[in-house]
């Protein structure tokens, strides 16, 4: 099956003084395709995820996304929100948990019924109803996770990197995250997921990236 | 002399809103939140963009910048006046002596400390709420007022200390405003005058509207505060697994 290009990255290098975290790291993520990224602790998978999002600027390689070549730490807004970034500890504003679902739409200058509409899908998709209204220090762990999820969720995102989504909740929090991750790729996103995790790779359709010493390596069927 | 006595007819003037006390009081009032809505927004901007530039001589500019937290305020106020002066360089605006010219001593009192506040909440205030917000697709003016969205508590704060210092200063006020009645005269340069001349009551009257004022201004501070720890601030959510 064909699916198309969404983002492909061409030998990047990312040097930490003299150590090449990233050396020569070249991925293609299609339309509908899972990978979860593995790699020991330092190995560079926030780092890979970090440049994939624009957050980190390179020292050396290419990104393109849907074709259109990407400068380095300067995406455009919309490539901004198309490609969603989670990190392994996402911060929500101190403002609502509706409030934080709604805050790329505002910035996207969606309107106002139609975010209304969509920041109420967003809340039941990630089952968030009953804590639209409460302030991000008072939910649990689990609840913030998926908060964070839902919030890039709610843009439409065609690309979503996810970084150890999973850590430290206890099990009925990392069971909704998955379940939330299960849809996001049944939705046709593309995801990339850095995780220990080894429960996500029972995600229907994951297959497992795994970096080491800078590069990257295709794992398991 | 006992203290109680004009004290008590001090509390008797103001409540009976004795036109020449008010007209003090209001002048202060005036001219103070006029510099402060002058200075904060320029201040707040400007600490915000010093807060994430870097740049060769950025570490000088901070320290000059503290250093002006405590520049006396009668050596800005004799600076303005003689920029302001008849044989200054700004003379022919004709400002020395108006309320005008207290306004911006009191701007330039100002700046510096609403400035220096919110570049440490800046700067205290986690980096990843600037990155979080351009993820999600913010431009980068909307990522800086989430930032600052984010540390309204310290920037109340900082504007309030700056209220604080121009609404009691008394040194720039008596130079470039001179102290003139009905005028130019402020809660504390006319505390200056009236003490001088023995009026006591006056002086008393005046003095309990400026600790009054400090009074609101600190219980403004403190409840601000205290909202911030309950409800303000971002969430980190929590997690072992660490990154690189």
């Amino acid at each position: 099956m064909n699916r198309p290009l969404l983002l492909a990255a061409r030998d990047l290098v990312v040097r930490f003084g003299d150590r090449a975290v990233l050396d020569g790291c070249s991925i293609d993520l299609m339309a509908g395709e899972a990978w979860m990224l593995s790699g020991d602790n330092g190995a560079g998978k926030t780092t890979l995820l970090r440049v994939l999002a624009g957050l980190h600027v390179p020292d050396a390689g290419t990104l393109a996304f849907d074709g259109q070549r990407l400068a380095p730490g300067r995406f455009p807004a919309d490539v901004r929100r198309a490609l969603q970034f989670v990190p392994a500890h996402p911060l929500l504003f101190s403002t609502s948990v509706r409030a934080n679902l709604d805050y790329g739409l505002r910035a996207a200058s969606v309107g106002r019924e139609d975010r209304r509409r969509r920041t109420a899908g967003a809340l039941a998709w990630a089952r968030l109803e009953t804590v639209a209204g409460t302030h991000p220090r008072r939910l649990s762990s689990g609840e913030a996770q998926r908060t964070a999820i839902a919030r890039a969720w709610v843009l439409a995102p065609r690309v979503m990197l996810l970084d150890e989504p999973t850590a430290n909740l206890d099990q009925a929090a990392r069971d909704q995250v998955a379940d939330l991750l299960g849809r996001l790729v049944g939705a046709g996103a593309a995801v990339l997921v850095a995780a220990h995790d080894r429960a996500l790779l029972a995600l229907p359709g994951m297959r497992r990236l795994h970096l080491s010493g800078g590069r990257l390596a295709t794992l398991g069927p | 002399m006992g203290l109680l006595e004009p004290t008590l007819e001090a509390l008797r003037r103001l409540a009976a809103l004795d036109p020449a006390l008010w007209t003090i009081i209001g002048v202060s009032l005036q001219v103070s939140l006029a510099a402060l809505a002058i200075a904060a927004p320029f201040a707040i901007a400007g600490g915000y963009l010093l807060a994430g530039a870097r740049f060769t001589g950025r570490r000088a500019l901070v320290v000059l910048l503290q250093s002006l937290l405590s520049f006396p305020t009668v050596v800005v106020g004799l600076l303005l006046y003689l920029l302001l002066s008849r044989q200054g360089p700004l003379g022919a605006w004709e400002l020395l002596f108006t309320r005008e010219a207290m306004a911006i001593g009191q701007v330039l009192i100002a700046f510096p400390i609403v400035c220096a506040f919110t570049l440490a909440a800046v700067e205290s205030a986690d980096p990843r709420l600037h990155e979080t917000a351009r993820t999600l697709g913010a431009s980068r003016l909307r990522a800086a007022l989430t930032v600052l969205r984010e540390v309204r508590f310290a920037l109340v704060a900082a504007v309030l200390s700056g209220f604080g210092r121009v609404v009691s200063e008394v040194g720039c006020a008596l130079l470039v405003g001179g102290n003139i009645a009905g005028h130019t005269r402020t809660i504390p340069t006319a505390i200056a005058l009236e003490t001088s001349r023995g009026a006591f009551t006056e002086g008393i009257a005046l003095g309990i509207v400026l600790m009054a004022v400090a009074l609101v201004v600190n219980v403004a501070l403190a409840f601000g505060q205290g909202s911030g720890q309950g409800s303000g601030g971002a969430r980190q959510v929590l997690h072992g697994v660490g990154g690189r």
